[in-house]
């Protein structure tokens, strides 16, 4: 028997899609899930509802965004901060610690700015991504090492230098994170073609 | 609209959840639940699609011109107004090609079974 307060909350519950697939499935999607309240257990169209939801909210969502058109603002963000980066690094040049943090400031954020760029440009073509993901991690892998190991041969971090580290470390974290996710993008974009039509 | 198939072969055979639909799709067009209800039947109870899963496929089937909607084309005596869906000429060929490499695969499993035990 259908329970209307279970479709009322499924109904709620699809809140979390994206909106574009909300609105053009919502209501078909509350109809199928009443309809199943109507045929089977509670228990069990719920029971598989919960998990149908869980799965295919993320996936909905990472769909929407990689339907969604490049933002070129992102790569001239990232370039901003490059500059910025290098320009402090440049003027705190007397601080070891302040200049190190520019110029990794600097390389990691002219890496992003590039690898966005790149990115904007081959999906704004229509072509496959030109691959600037293991870029990205590299980079992010070789300012964590990089870090780890200065600091190890260096011993004892002092109290000036304790800051700048850190945000070098958050810096390595964040690029490899982001190389991640890059990658992990270009793998679904660019799985195997299914069929072509011309 | 005229689409010539070029390459009719899999590259890679569809998600499970792709393959269901279409295969169930070969009986003809049907609306989400009816489609649901095929796809329980064809897999002998072993799929049961919830609504997410059923219209994020449905979708991407339709961008990639797999399956279209008929809604629209087609007069209804529904009393709620459903989407229905059926197989394009590119999907149809596409389903085919799917059911030979799956009845494929049967025979060559078959074929290598312990005494030669036939599907």
């Amino acid at each position: 028997m259908s329970d209307p307060s279970a479709a009322g909350i499924y109904s709620g519950l699809l809140r979390f899609y994206p909106r574009r697939f909300r609105d053009e499935y919502g209501t078909d999607m509350a109809l199928i899930f009443a309809q199943q309240l109507r045929d089977e257990p509670t228990s069990r169209v719920w029971a598989r509802g919960v998990v149908d939801l869980a799965i295919t909210i993320p996936a909905r969502h990472l769909e929407a965004h990689m339907d969604r058109p490049p933002n070129p603002t992102v790569a001239v963000v990232f370039a901003a901060i490059s500059v910025s980066g290098l320009v402090l690094g440049i003027i705190g040049g007397s601080s070891l610690g302040i200049l190190g943090f520019g110029l990794a400031v600097a390389v990691v954020a002219g890496g992003l700015a590039v690898a966005a760029w790149r990115h904007t440009r081959a999906v704004s073509a229509a072509r496959p991504a030109a691959a600037p993901w293991w870029q990205v991690l590299l980079g992010g892998v070789a300012v964590l090492a990089t870090t780890i190991i200065v600091v190890n041969v260096v011993g004892e971090v002092s109290d000036d230098l304790w800051l700048p580290m850190m945000l070098t470390l958050l810096a390595g974290v964040v690029t490899t994170a982001t190389g991640l996710i890059l990658g992990i993008v270009h793998l679904i974009e660019n799985r195997p073609v299914v069929f072509r039509t011309d | 609209m005229h689409h010539r198939l070029s390459m009719v072969s899999l590259a890679k055979p569809l998600p499970s959840a792709s393959l269901h639909i279409v295969l169930a799709l070969l009986e003809g067009e049907a609306h989400g639940y009816a489609l649901i209800g095929r796809v329980v039947e064809l897999s002998d109870g072993a799929v049961r699609m919830g609504p997410g899963t059923l219209y994020g496929t449905l979708n991407r089937l339709v961008s990639e011109r797999l399956i279209e909607e008929t809604t629209d084309r087609v007069p209804r005596h529904d009393s709620e107004r459903r989407r229905y869906y059926q197989l394009t000429s590119i999907g149809r060929a596409v389903a085919v090609d799917e059911v030979a490499r799956l009845q494929g695969l049967v025979h060559r499993i078959a074929a290598h079974l312990p005494g030669g035990a036939t599907a």
